[in-house]
């Protein structure tokens, strides 16, 4: 493939793809000095080794990228040469708008799974994924030829490339060998977020299940359906707030994920036997 | 087993075993039958390599919510009537209360380590074999008694903070009932406590710089705490009647509903870690201070050695090596190499694995401790190794076997444990110890153990002794002896090998510094 560059403004060939910032092949032959500083960039970045060996700084993370690997860049992380210039090689990329919901076909949930798993992923390299290099390929051909039905097939590339890269990132950060140690990572996350309103789809998605396979290791794993689970921890961190702190009972509903103060009460009591605010009072350390 | 004078037929006993990862009930009718079971688990956070916590609060939704799941599902619409309930608990924890019984922060639990300095510099002192002969627990960062030494020097608000250092059964106890309490059997594991004087020991309680007001307060095992509160009462639907019974530690009742009591019999149990246990009206007493010494109740000492890797080692082994291209799940793929490891012979054409992967506790007691595959040749295949490595795993187990056995003559063998359930390991166990062997399922055993000692409470039994023997012997491993004498000719170098590389570990490990 020849070297080109596309730029949102400049090249008429994206003027229907307001979502493409930016697409580009280019060949590197000899390195130039501080040609590739570390710096923030906006958008999200996907960076294709195509040949050689390239050394990233990637949010302050050191990757050594070969060809085959994919870096994800996030909006506002630091990106650059690790040593601020180009290795000698070849690379192709794309810049996509974050705004993911704006052109694709994906449905609201999964798109917001999808960015969920690309924004937890630690290990910003997917490794081995000739899939997502030919469908950037596909993309810039599309874009060049101009054929019929291009401008669909396009986002349906771009889809399809996002889908891939969060199944390959999950599949990569979750052994399956070991399901406690995903579970515990799960479960993290869980209580990181205890007051998002989980569904069972994107707490599989997280450990790059379905949802029949992960609803059932669940099960197996811990004696609780997911969501049972996920009741289990609100309500923990439930008690420790009212025993152990002022917050008012809707702030506590709220911080643990209940909808409202009515149904955090009706399924306080039914596992306890008490209502959080009898329950405070019998436990307070401030009474 | 229980008879109409104590027990009607539509009665149950329902039995908690707050084990190590999750909470276990079991109901029992009035035949001994299991009518149901449910489990729940929780997690243990590590925010610290050597830390190893759990959130009590997160303990206690899941004690009612399983207890609620089983009584709706399998208790109410049988038209059971629980007459009583009745614990266990896995030993060593340790929960910080304030003076309104609420948490300050998480449960230390058994498998921390953070203090392992403090248990080092107990153990160069005099007064070790004075607590150890006083306590029978091992000076072991495991022990509650080295936990709040090391939160007296490192962690000084929350010690001065806490009212009183909990177990994780008494909180869950206390807020069942209001009572705070201890029971005998638990109490041994914390090595506050004195096994000859069933009190606290108080040269343990000045090393810990707390007082007996500081610690719940001791109870023996048939001890019933108050009633269950109204509240739990009304949402469980369980009669003011119902009878809450303190009950003992997992280890304790594992051993008595295993059957294993009176002479001549021994427990093995093989989960995540191990331990070798045997039952008796003596305490047994080692130079060495290399085993533990339980109690279940006045006259019954539950003694024994605990390895760290059990199970653990060999599904480390799985996660490295195993196949997971046709294999669902850890557990398929265990299997798939268990199976191949069957063909290779007895042995395993000269490759040995010393386990210490995680250190030891008996009988060698060397956290420093470190695995190691020796005498590999070019015919060894990966079969080999996973051969290898059961057989290492298993004779570490028989070392300990072996030092019981100077103090205690051993006749026939109980495992249990999940890992004893592939009839590979029973049969080595067989061969290694030459020694018929039982496999039972553990958690089984803590509940089948549970429900006796509820049932001597009751009067239904006059001693647990006698409870004890109620229970079914399952069916028989026999040894094959020219299978054990193979085993003996690797174990004796497996043997000398644990003792010799000592200078190296130490030296290996003061390299990781």
């Amino acid at each position: 493939m020849n070297q080109f560059l596309l730029q949102q403004g400049r090249s008429e060939e994206l003027e229907l793809f307001p979502h493409i910032i930016e697409l580009g092949m280019k060949k590197v032959q000899t390195i130039q000095l501080r040609s590739f500083p570390v710096k923030k960039l906006t958008g999200l970045h996907l960076y294709y080794v195509l040949d050689g060996k390239f050394e990233w700084s990637i949010n302050g993370n050191i990757c050594r990228l070969y060809p085959s690997d994919l870096a994800i860049v996030l909006p506002g992380q630091p990106f650059g040469g690790a040593k601020e210039f180009l290795d000698i090689g070849a690379l192709a990329w794309i810049t996509l708008d974050t705004d993911l919901g704006q052109w694709n076909g994906l449905s609201p949930t999964e798109s917001k799974s999808i960015w969920k798993i690309l924004s937890l992923a630690q290990m910003q390299v997917v490794s081995g994924f000739k899939e997502g290099g030919s469908l950037i390929q596909t993309v810039s051909k599309e874009l060049q030829q101009q054929e019929i039905g291009f401008s669909t097939r396009i986002n349906h590339l771009l889809d399809g490339l996002l889908i891939l890269i969060a199944r390959q990132l999950t599949k990569q950060n979750n052994s399956q060998r070991d399901f406690p140690q995903t579970f515990m990572k799960l479960e993290q996350e869980l209580r990181g977020h205890l007051s998002h309103q989980w569904t069972v789809e994107e707490m599989a998605a997280l450990v790059g299940l379905g949802t029949t396979a992960f609803t059932e290791k669940v099960k197996n794993y811990t004696g609780f359906s997911p969501l049972n689970y996920l009741i289990n921890i609100r309500i923990s961190e439930a008690i420790r707030l009212l025993k152990g702190t002022d917050t008012n009972l809707t702030d506590v509903a709220l911080d643990t994920g209940f909808y409202s103060s009515q149904h955090f009460s009706t399924t306080f009591k039914k596992l306890t036997g008490y209502t959080p605010s009898q329950f405070r009072k019998n436990n307070s350390s401030n009474a | 087993m229980p008879n109409s004078k104590h027990m009607n037929t539509t009665d149950c006993i329902l039995t908690i075993d707050l084990g190590t990862s999750a909470v276990r009930i079991f109901a029992f009718d009035s035949n001994g039958s299991i009518i149901g079971a449910m489990k729940g688990s929780y997690p243990t956070f590590h925010r610290e390599p050597d830390y190893s916590e759990q959130d009590p609060e997160q303990i206690f939704i899941t004690v009612l919510y399983v207890l609620k799941n089983l009584l709706n599902e399998k208790i109410h619409p049988g038209k059971h009537k629980v007459i009583a309930i009745c614990f266990s608990a896995a030993m060593h924890s340790v929960l910080p209360v304030d003076k309104k019984g609420i948490p300050l922060g998480n449960a230390i639990t058994w498998s921390d380590n953070r203090g392992k300095k403090e248990a080092q510099a107990l153990k160069s002192l005099a007064l070790s074999k004075t607590l150890y002969d006083a306590t029978g627990t091992p000076i072991h960062p495991m022990s509650p008694l080295i936990k709040i030494t090391w939160m007296k020097d490192h962690d000084k608000e929350r010690f001065h903070r806490t009212d009183k250092f909990l177990s994780i059964k008494s909180y869950i106890i206390q807020q069942l009932t209001g009572e705070i309490v201890i029971d005998y059997s638990l109490a041994s594991a914390t090595g506050l406590f004195n096994i000859h004087k069933f009190t606290w020991e108080q040269n343990a309680l000045d090393y810990a710089g707390i007082s007996a007001a500081r610690l719940p307060d001791l109870v023996p095992v048939f001890y019933s705490p108050g009633k269950l509160r109204k509240e739990y009462q009304t949402s469980l639907g369980l009669s003011p009647g119902t009878k809450i019974i303190v009950g003992a530690s997992d280890g304790a009742l594992a051993t008595l509903g295993a059957g294993v009591w009176g002479e001549g019999k021994a427990t093995i149990t093989v989960e995540q870690s191990g331990a070798v246990r045997v039952a008796g009206k003596q305490v047994l007493k080692d130079e060495k201070q290399r085993f533990f010494n339980y109690v279940l109740t006045e006259n019954y000492y539950v003694s024994g050695g605990p390895t760290n890797n059990g199970g653990v080692i060999f599904e480390w082994f799985t996660k490295e090596f195993g196949s997971f291209k046709n294999a669902f799940d850890l557990e398929d793929s265990m299997s798939d190499l268990i199976n191949e490891a069957s063909k290779i012979p007895v042995g395993s054409d000269g490759l040995l694995f010393l386990p210490y992967l995680l250190g030891e506790r008996a009988p060698i007691w060397n956290a420093n401790a470190r695995g190691l595959y020796f005498g590999l040749n070019m015919q060894h295949r990966q079969q080999h190794f996973t051969r290898a490595t059961i057989e290492g795993i298993l004779f570490e187990i028989y070392s300990i076997g072996k030092t019981l056995e100077e103090h205690r003559a051993i006749n026939t063998l109980s495992v249990n444990g999940s890992f004893t359930s592939y009839p590979l390991w029973a049969q080595m166990i067989a061969d290694i110890f030459n020694k018929p062997v039982h496999v039972k399922n553990n958690f089984d055993s803590i509940g089948l153990g549970a429900f006796l000692l509820t049932l001597t409470e009751m009067g239904v039994h006059t001693n647990l002794e006698e409870a004890s023997r109620t229970v079914e012997v399952p069916a028989m491993y026999k040894p094959n002896k020219k299978d054990h004498e193979t085993y003996m000719k690797y174990f004796r170098i497996f043997e000398r090998l644990s003792y010799k590389l000592f200078e190296d570990f130490e030296e290996l490990a003061s390299l990781q510094d």
